[in-house]
């Protein structure tokens, strides 16, 4: 576990989803990366039945990671997480009655993991009802745990097949109350993502394209 | 958000359908001793584990129905250690062939921040106590016996007061549905604890 | 007539030799199990070995003992061919244990009286029983007696004291208490006796069958200052039981602490 930033990586003009994630492949694998397995994040929607308050209620996400198999993150956007085992998963079948399963909101991001020395690499491709959405990368420094140690390094990697569209330092490190000096944990990257698939289901449906 | 059109639930992981198996008593502060000596004697070769623990009992309330109740549990001898959040059924004891008070039972661990996202999926919580004690095992069987404290001023787990004058003894076995032998194996071991410990079916709701 | 004691004889010998076998084999299995298998061995299945065991040499005993078995006392063994060959039919029936029925083991082997050795202390002992008076023997005799019963005596009075103990315990004493069984099963179960955090508004008196154990004037205003304000007193744990951020959501808050207030105890259904 390292600092991960998480980035969404627009189509290429007059090409499409699959072509763009084969373009960065290539770059990758043009830089020295060596391919390591697929990977895969999803993203489930559930949403409260109704509470005694009658009040509108966040939006509760449950997602998971290949990277950390055995676990479930348990999010609220920009609010407070949870990692549990996967028996939270259960719980949630136990919760059906108060917690509804928006099932057509499932959000998923599937790819290639590549590794670079240090840095692990995923490019993947984000569905939603099957439908590709978009293209998320995102590159872990394994090497460290501070972000505010790495993230001119880790930027530098990234503008080398990134380009112009190297993000900004993630906002969810810069928010931390505590500054970047504080170790990551996995729900970091968790929320990069949640934040990713959040601006994925907002955007329109492009043209034409299907998983794969 | 408009509301997302619902569909079946999907299970990524985990343990379906384990059931709690439970037999509980209790022994008087004098007798512990006592009860203690036998279980060494009787549980599996091993040091007894020592805890304590904090538990908060959080209800969610829906617009009809029972609410939901969760258990979530802190050790305070390992503060870093992962919280335990609990789903307990309810008991089937309507069943009189059953030795034991069977109910579904979720078990997960979680991070730290489980009070926080209990409170935002709007769980409140509604009461909380201390448990200390030890835990012995024979083979699947769990025995737990454990002074219960209420806890005087929220959140304070440092100014408690014990409950009674007596430990709670539960006996339990996790095991997926439909294996209700476990419960003859723990009538039997309940037997050897006789006349120190009655371990008994006790459905709660008789309590209420 | 002859005949007849031979025959009983013989057949008394072979069933003393099947029983010697018997146990011969449950002893070879245990020792075996002891060696190979003290790992996976657990105590009552010992215990069940040494019952075994004890069994078979009860009914050893217990055929030597009976009536119809003849004397094998008055039976006269004479070894009549010594030979410094290897025998293979003996060394065969002997399980490889005596190959040779040479001069040199056939005096351990038919042996009837003790070893030199121990004749030797024998004859030692006797010559000082023989040595002292009859009267100097009662004495020690006296002696060792009450040394035993003095013994014996404090051996059988603590075991009287344990008993009574024991006995008490279980009469008098009882080890446990029903009523606190209920009380702690009820606790853990939902919460019975234990505070509150709910503010106790003014549905909360009235429920019925849900006595306010803890509602002494004290723990009453503790529970409204944890249910309120939630936060005085917390120390190092600031972070667990914030309902969401304080100023964040205040709305959201109060509404929910008001409508638990409203609503019924859950467990009234």
């Amino acid at each position: 576990m390292g600092v991960t930033c998480v980035c969404q990586v627009p189509v290429s003009e007059g090409k499409s989803v699959q072509q763009t994630v084969d373009i960065l492949h290539k770059k990758l694998e043009q830089l020295g990366a060596v391919k390591q397995g697929n990977f895969w994040v999803d993203c489930e929607t559930y949403h409260a039945t109704g509470n005694a308050t009658g009040q509108p209620s966040k939006l509760l996400y449950v997602m998971h990671n290949s990277e950390t198999p055995l676990s479930c993150m348990a999010l609220f956007e920009g609010g407070p997480g949870l990692s549990a085992d996967a028996n939270f998963d259960v719980l949630m079948v136990k919760l059906k009655s108060h917690f509804q399963n928006a099932k057509g909101h499932k959000v998923e991001s599937r790819g290639v993991r590549y590794r670079y020395c240090d840095f692990l690499v995923k490019i993947g491709t984000v569905a939603m009802s099957s439908s590709a959405r978009g293209i998320s990368v995102e590159v872990e420094y394994c090497a460290c745990v501070i972000p505010g140690d790495c993230w001119n390094l880790m930027k530098e990697f990234m503008q080398s097949f990134l380009g112009s569209n190297t993000p900004e330092l993630p906002t969810v490190f810069t928010s931390k109350a505590e500054g970047l000096s504080v170790p990551v944990d996995c729900m970091d990257t968790m929320s990069q993502y949640l934040e990713l698939f959040g601006r994925v289901r907002k955007q329109q449906v492009l043209p034409g394209s299907g998983v794969r | 958000m408009e509301a997302p059109p619902v569909s079946v639930m999907p299970v990524t992981g985990g343990a379906i359908n384990m059931m709690e198996y439970l037999l509980q008593g209790s022994v008087l502060d004098q007798s512990l001793e006592s009860l203690l000596h036998r279980l060494r004697g009787l549980c599996d070769n091993m040091e007894p584990e020592s805890f304590a623990d904090h538990e908060l009992v959080y209800l969610l309330k829906g617009q009809q129905g029972n609410p939901f109740l969760l258990r979530a549990r802190r050790s305070l001898l390992h503060p870093p250690a992962p919280w335990h959040l609990r789903y307990l059924g309810q008991p089937e004891v309507g069943d009189k062939s059953r030795l034991a008070l069977v109910r579904n039972c979720v078990d997960v661990s979680a991070s730290h921040g489980l009070p926080e996202v209990l409170n935002e999926m709007g769980f409140r919580m509604d009461h909380e106590f201390v448990a200390k004690g030890q835990l012995f095992r024979k083979g699947g069987m769990k025995v737990v016996v454990s002074k219960l404290s209420r806890v005087l001023v929220p959140g304070n787990t440092e100014n408690t007061e014990p409950l009674s004058l007596s430990y709670l003894v539960e006996l339990s076995v996790l095991a997926p549905a439909g294996q209700d032998t476990v419960s003859e194996d723990m009538r039997s071991f309940a037997e050897q604890l006789k006349p120190l410990v009655h371990l008994e079916k006790i459905d709660p709701k008789r309590l209420m | 007539m002859q005949q007849r004691e031979e025959k009983q004889l013989e057949a008394s010998v072979e069933s003393l030799v099947t029983r010697v076998a018997h146990l011969k084999g449950s002893l070879q299995s245990f020792i075996y199990k002891l060696e190979n298998e003290y790992e996976r061995l657990t105590w009552p299945s010992v215990l069940d070995n040494f019952a075994l065991v004890s069994g078979q040499l009860n009914t050893i005993n217990k055929l030597l003992r009976n009536e119809k078995t003849p004397s094998y006392r008055s039976q006269v063994i004479i070894p009549l061919l010594l030979s410094p060959d290897r025998d293979e039919e003996l060394a065969k029936l002997t399980e490889q244990r005596v190959p040779v029925f040479s001069h040199e083991i056939v005096p351990d082997h038919l042996r009837t009286k003790p070893d030199p050795e121990v004749e030797e202390q024998e004859k030692h002992l006797s010559a000082e029983a023989a040595r002292i008076g009859p009267e100097v023997a009662q004495k020690q005799i006296q002696t060792l007696n009450k040394l035993c019963s003095n013994l014996l005596e404090k051996l059988n009075n603590p075991r009287d004291d344990r008993d009574s103990e024991t006995s008490a315990l279980r009469q008098n004493k009882p080890s446990f208490n029903p009523a606190d069984t209920n009380a702690l099963v009820a606790a853990v179960g939902f919460g019975k006796g234990l505070s509150k955090c709910r503010p106790p508004g003014p549905a909360a008196p009235g429920h019925p069958g849900q006595p306010m154990m803890s509602a002494g004037p004290t723990l009453h205003q503790v529970t409204v200052a944890g249910a309120s304000g939630h936060q005085p007193g917390m120390g190092g744990q600031v972070n667990q039981q914030q309902p969401g951020q304080p100023g964040k959501m205040p709305s959201n808050i109060k509404t929910n602490i008001k409508s638990a207030s409203a609503s019924m105890h859950p467990y009234n259904r």
